[in-house]
């Protein structure tokens, strides 16, 4: 509870009025000589019951009374969601809110999402609650504060419609603790509009610890978490998967991976897909099976002219719309270059064997085998992958490749047979050492992502016959491992730099080294892959997941998709569709976090605010009730009963026969 | 003081006790007198009223024989005729603290005076005896019933000359006076009968089974049974030195259901008793008052008299 006119409430000593004009009528007595003292003492014999109970009735009525026009005048506001008892307002009030994709979650009957329903509810509670002097706003979207002349601003503001980015809370919290130590606010009020999605919070993120312990150093915040937690179970979402454009012999087509996922895991039933390639459209049914489906390898003819373009799938509206429509772009896929820098012939013949071959149809793979000294002739512009097996270069060739790599492209780097201090990418080689008995095995690889990941039907590399005889650990300042040796020590790891990765493989595949010649399966699958994300870079087109980091970017883009609503400039990198820059397509889509129902428990939730003074309000976006309101009215009715009663419990005896002589 | 002052002073105007005398004070049952009276004897006499005829007897008075009866029915018969005598009026009255209340000027003792010197100036312009008896915790004053001409003069100077103050022994009173009044008396008791019922009941069955003709005049004013106080108020004792401060909004209920109850208790024992009982308040006109007693003491149509 809380109150427009809080003063109001030091008057609230007043509702002992009642009892001090009873003391002070008690003093002001008069004496009367009296002759029925029988009656007199009998009566007060009687009055300890009921006629006292009623007295102090009366008295308990009249203290309401009062109490009830006091606080009436002082307009509180109530709420059961709300909590507590707050006597003035704040210094300052902030508003941190989830933009997020999963926050267009709608309630169909209304068509109102969560997010604006959150909006519209707390710029009522604000406009009618104290806010104190400020009123910022702090989004998902641009993860900037701004302020805000008034509460209403708030449900108006640019900053506060739908994104397809998704939200990292413990950032935005971060940011808002920056933004109250930088302006030392006193009482704050600390509003969080959410839906609790489980990707967005990251409640197993170790900044949370910071941020609580922040939050708890900051005296007089107070926490409001605005929660529209309630998953629509009826929801579908789209996504593509993968897309190629392929040129047959006498036809051009684009081959499509598309996987439906429902929130509720026991669907099942078809639902309606619908493809939209250069204003064509396509309907395809897919069964529901255990809440997924998914098309593999769904084939759409192109026409042989059209080398790029973009398209969409969508299926039919349901309560999460920023989910039912997916933007992907295409090109033709270029010659995958990969140049080999080795001065050792026998190197460099079996690393090319491995990158010649292509392991896709359609595909042309190009290698070339370069001298290290004349490495400076390569023409990096085409390429897609650098291998190199050699001492570090000196500059300037060392940030061409630096440049090369930062572009989105790849490097694989494995050690020189000579032994020297250079540095690249921050990284150096070790000795050379030799491995004997059971340090020669892997003992440990990433078998989930990058190079060393397992095949698409789910088998792991053929890693457990590998060999290392002689091995140089590469010392990389900040790398991901990606396969250990006994005791730990590092065969493969990854650098990043700019867009692109860097990869160090600590041997060599020749005998004497390795068994990576023999075992040549995993050395082609490593090299295929390595050439597959370089060639990424190449690519005239990228999938990228919303967010308000793409604005650069895309700032001198050229909007495409959404052909009837092009976003305004600063909107790009937060709405999902297809831009054009120069020759490369954008295609921006939600994230895939956005898509998993998933949301913070009730246990991480509690912990998460431990020790904060914080209150929870639920609410859902079918919930037409208001987050606060007045009950000034209510309070006069209470007023009116108890004044009502008052006089009732006041009334004399019923009418007495006045006293007259007469016969009995 | 003249004693025409005197009346002036305590009594009603002269006109006011001119109507009163000329309806006169009569008994409701046979009073015994000594002398001729208005006022019906259980035993025969030489009235006009013809009360019976008996048979007679040897030592009968021959010249009071109905010598028609003689004739008719060859029998001899006497004719008998009421008796008429005079009463002994005894006016008891309290002259405790309580009656020492007042409403709007008038106190209670100032109303039982009037009263019991009008009813004794009534009585004894007809004739009958008039005694007086002050009851304070015992009696104090007792005047003897008589009917000489100066005797007025030193019942209403006894009343003039009465005290108010102390506790009420009314019940002991009564006892008492049932048992010292020898022959049968208009009793009339003056009170604000403060009392329990119960006691007064055993007062009244007293003195109406010595065969007295008992009337009460109730001194009550309605702002005792109605109790209108709204603040704190402190009320004195009138019979002693006690008081009690108290809100009337917490007791006047209780109080009023006190006295309701004592009221009806109260009218039950006067009708138990036979006991001729009027309520009068202080606020009432006293010649009404007593305009209604003495009307609704005439004698009733024949065939209503009792023994």
């Amino acid at each position: 509870m809380s109150f427009l006119q809080p003063w109001m409430l030091f008057a609230l000593p007043l509702v002992a009025l009642p009892i001090v004009i009873h003391l002070i009528n008690r003093q002001r007595y008069r004496t009367v000589p009296w002759a029925a003292m029988m009656f007199l003492l009998k009566a007060q014999r009687l009055e300890r019951g009921m006629a006292r109970l009623r007295y102090w009735l009366i008295m308990l009525l009249r203290m309401v009374a009062v109490a009830a026009m006091l606080f009436a005048a002082s307009r509180p506001l109530v709420s059961e969601r709300l909590g507590g008892f707050q006597l003035g307002g704040p210094e300052m009030t902030l508003v941190v809110l989830d933009r997020s994709a999963s926050m267009e979650a709608k309630e169909l009957q209304t068509d109102r999402s969560k997010r604006s329903v959150a909006l519209e509810k707390l710029a009522d509670l604000l406009s009618r609650r104290q806010h104190g002097k400020r009123l910022a706003l702090l989004d998902s979207g641009t993860g900037a504060v701004r302020q805000l002349d008034n509460p209403a601003q708030l449900a108006e503001s640019f900053y506060t419609r739908a994104t397809a980015a998704g939200a990292d809370l413990p950032g935005l919290l971060e940011r808002a603790l920056s933004y109250l130590q930088a302006n030392e606010a006193g009482r704050v009020d600390l509003w969080i509009c959410s839906d609790l999605s489980a990707s967005d919070w990251d409640a197993a993120s170790g900044r949370w610890t910071a941020i609580r312990e922040s939050l708890a150093e900051l005296k007089g915040v107070q926490l409001y978490l605005l929660s529209y937690g309630e998953r629509p179970q009826d929801n579908l979402s789209i996504r593509v998967e993968n897309v190629r454009r392929r040129q047959g012999v006498d036809t051009s087509e684009l081959v499509l991976d598309v996987t439906v996922r429902a929130w509720d895991r026991q669907r099942s039933g078809s639902v309606s897909v619908t493809f939209e390639i250069n204003q064509v459209r396509s309907l395809v049914e897919l069964e529901l099976a255990s809440g997924a489906a998914s098309l593999t390898g769904h084939r759409i003819p192109v026409g042989d002219q059209v080398l790029s373009g973009w398209g969409s799938v969508e299926i039919p509206p349901d309560s999460q719309p920023a989910d039912n429509r997916y933007y992907f772009a295409f090109a033709e896929p270029p010659v995958r270059q990969a140049a080999i820098v080795t001065d050792d012939s026998k190197v460099g013949d079996t690393i090319r064997l491995g990158l010649e071959i292509p392991s896709e149809i359609g595909v042309q793979h190009a290698v070339e085998v370069v001298p290290a000294s004349r490495a400076g002739a390569i023409d990096w512009e085409e390429l897609a992958l650098l291998v190199w097996q050699a001492s570090f270069p000196a500059e300037p060739l060392a940030g061409q490749i630096r440049d090369f790599v930062d572009s989105g492209r790849a490097a694989l780097i494995f050690p020189p047979e000579r032994v020297d201090d250079a540095s690249l990418f921050d990284a150096r080689w070790s000795d050379w050492q030799a491995l004997t008995g059971e340090e020669q095995r892997l003992t440990w690889w990433r078998g989930d992502t990058d190079l060393l990941a397992r095949t698409a039907a789910g088998d792991p590399l053929p890693l457990q016959q590998l060999r290392i005889f002689r091995h140089r650990q590469p010392q990389v300042g900040s790398a991901i491992p990606l396969a250990w040796l006994e005791g730990e020590r590092p065969l493969l790891v990854r650098s990043a730099s700019g867009r692109g990765h860097v990869y160090f493989w600590g041997t060599l595949p020749m005998s004497g080294y390795s068994t990576l010649e023999q075992d040549a399966v995993a050395f082609y699958v490593m090299l295929q892959r390595a050439l597959t994300r370089g060639s990424k870079g190449l690519l005239e087109v990228e999938q990228l997941d919303a967010g308000f980091e793409l604005q650069e970017r895309l700032a001198t883009a050229a909007p495409v998709a959404p052909v009837q609503a092009a976003p305004l400039v600063s909107e790009r990198g937060l709405l999902a569709g297809v831009y054009r820059r120069e020759n490369r397509w954008l295609a921006i889509n939600r994230s895939p976090a956005e898509d998993d129902p998933a949301i913070v428990s009730e246990p991480d939730l509690e912990r998460l605010f431990q020790g904060l003074s914080w209150v929870r309000i639920d609410d859902q976006v079918a919930d037409q009730s208001l987050l606060a309101s007045e009950i000034w009215r209510l309070l006069l009715v209470l007023l009116a009963v108890a004044l009502v009663l008052e006089a009732f419990m006041c009334l004399p005896d019923r009418a007495r026969r006045p006293a007259s002589s007469g016969e009995v | 003081m003249s004693k025409g002052d005197e009346l002036r002073r305590r009594f009603p105007e002269d006109k006011v006790l001119a109507r009163l005398s000329a309806l006169g004070l009569v008994a409701r049952y046979p009073m015994l007198g000594n002398v001729a009276g208005k006022h019906r004897s259980p035993v025969r006499g030489s009235s006009l009223e013809f009360a019976q005829y008996r048979e007679y007897v040897p030592g009968d008075d021959p010249r009071r024989m109905d010598w028609r009866m003689w004739g008719r029915s060859d029998r001899f018969y006497i004719k008998e005729f009421e008796a008429d005598t005079n009463l002994r009026l005894c006016l008891i009255v309290d002259t405790s603290g309580s009656l020492a209340y007042e409403a709007n000027g008038i106190s209670k003792a100032e109303v039982m005076k009037k009263l019991a010197a009008t009813l004794a100036y009534v009585a004894s312009r007809q004739g009958d005896a008039v005694g007086l008896f002050g009851v304070g915790e015992r009696f104090h004053t007792q005047i003897r019933p008589r009917r000489n001409a100066t005797h007025l003069r030193v019942v209403l100077n006894a009343l003039d000359a009465l005290e108010i103050g102390g506790k009420t022994g009314l019940d002991s009173a009564l006892h008492e006076a049932a048992e010292s009044t020898r022959q049968r008396a208009l009793v009339v008791v003056i009170s604000d009968l403060f009392l329990e019922p119960e006691v007064l009941n055993r007062c009244f069955r007293h003195l109406r089974y010595r065969r007295h003709d008992v009337c009460v005049f109730h001194l009550l004013d309605r702002s005792e049974v109605a109790f209108e106080f709204h603040r704190p108020t402190r009320f004195r004792d009138l019979e002693g030195d006690g008081a009690i401060l108290t809100d009337p909004g917490l007791v006047a209920r209780p109080y009023r259901k006190a006295m309701d109850d004592w009221l009806g208790e109260l009218g039950k024992v006067m009708r138990d008793s036979a006991v001729d009982y009027r309520r009068v308040s202080l606020h009432e006109n006293i010649e009404d008052v007593l305009l209604r007693f003495l009307l609704g003491r005439k004698p009733k149509p024949k065939g209503d008299r009792q023994r």
